[in-house]
């Protein structure tokens, strides 16, 4: 028997899969009766059926003053439009140059391990974790420069669609969890965490 | 504090985790109930359900994975028991459009995008189907993947398929 006919044998095979699963779900119904209704009736009757069948989510989206408080002191250490455009002139003025790897190593911004083997080692941390994580747990370490890499390589495998953040604002936290597959991204939010010297303390003396 | 304190301030917390929108996903996964409420969390929502039902509401459990003991990957949800049709803020096209892609899809598993814009061609105009069909898409009730689509997580949620389907394949055309 050829490759070509072993394929379509499972595709029939996994057809059949289909067709066992929905008539145990007792949604067998001939998609050629729904097909010629669908036809037969009009929107109005339509949608009457919908809502009859629909049992929409009740959620909330609500401020609380201390969001609200938070958002202040944004606005309060927020550098004015004109200053910032200022600055984004400046950038732009400066002419574009290219920078070798070897340079940047040299300047201490890229690190000489590999960055692909850095990204390996958190994914593997995070395929081995029962349950999802608090974000300053996993990115915390003895030294500021480690933990500065770890935030930055864990912005990277989110983006990647590899883990994603739980963000829990009863209780303040931010969790991380392992994607089961990479998701289709809905409705992407970018999330600003700042870290500095003085958080990574505080941060590092509570795990302690 | 007593027993009976105990019992209310975890179903006060129940109610706060499952209807404040935190995610970008409305409800709450059971692993975050379970450590919120403790490891009878199971009960304590049987017990918030019962009171929600005096109100018209009820919990919605949606296991996204195949094993449907294990309610911690479990996804808890708040939900209508009912709606009065004067409440619905779609357009009855759009109720339409959703309801046959809801029935079609269900009944096949999935459809090829093409193959649902050529069915509602037939009443509608292709700018509306394409707006509306989008829509739904991003709301969560119809899922897209390599040009077909399928059941969203919404729908999952939100809809009675199987009532859905009945109603459509039963319904009685004067």
């Amino acid at each position: 028997m050829d490759s070509e006919a072993i394929k379509e044998l499972s595709f029939i095979l996994e057809l059949q899969n289909d067709w066992i699963k929905r008539k145990a779900l007792g949604l067998f119904i001939d998609p050629f009766i729904i097909d010629s209704k669908i036809r037969i009736l009009g929107k109005k009757e339509l949608a009457s059926i919908f809502l009859s069948s629909w049992h929409p989510i009740v959620s909330i989206e609500q401020l609380t003053t201390k969001k609200l408080l938070n958002a202040l002191d944004y606005w309060k250490v927020l550098i004015p439009l004109s200053q910032r455009k200022k600055e984004l002139e400046l950038a732009k003025e400066l002419k574009e140059k290219t920078i070798k790897i070897s340079e940047l190593i040299n300047l201490k911004i890229l690190s000489d391990r590999k960055f692909n083997d850095e990204i390996s080692k958190i994914k593997e941390e995070l395929k081995n974790l029962k349950e999802p994580i608090d974000y300053w747990d996993f990115i915390i370490r003895d030294s500021y420069e480690e933990t500065i890499l770890r935030a930055y390589l864990l912005s990277f495998i989110i983006s990647e669609g590899f883990a994603r953040l739980i963000i829990n604002p009863l209780e303040e936290k931010i969790l991380i969890e392992l994607c089961k597959d990479k998701e289709v991204k809905r409705e992407v939010k970018s999330l600003p965490i700042v870290i500095n010297y003085d958080i990574w303390m505080e941060k590092r003396r509570n795990k302690k | 504090m007593s027993e009976e304190a105990i019992l209310s301030r975890k179903l006060k917390k129940a109610l706060q985790l499952l209807l404040f929108q935190h995610h970008h996903l409305p409800g709450v996964k059971g692993w975050e109930l379970r450590k919120a409420l403790g490891k009878d969390y199971l009960n304590i929502i049987r017990i918030l359900n019962r009171k929600l039902e005096e109100l018209g509401l009820e919990i919605k459990i949606i296991h996204e994975l195949e094993d449907e003991n294990d309610f911690d990957k479990a996804r808890f949800y708040v939900t209508f028991k009912s709606i009065p049709e004067e409440l619905s803020s779609w357009r009855i096209d759009e109720l339409a459009i959703l309801a046959i892609s809801i029935a079609i899809i269900a009944t096949r598993n999935s459809v090829k995008k093409q193959e649902l814009q050529e069915i509602l061609k037939e009443k509608f105009p292709d700018w509306k189907i394409d707006k509306v069909i989008n829509m739904f898409i991003k709301k969560g009730y119809l899922e897209e993947k390599d040009d077909n689509l399928y059941i969203g997580w919404r729908t999952k949620a939100e809809v009675d398929i199987k009532k859905l389907v009945e109603s459509i394949a039963g319904y009685k055309v004067d």
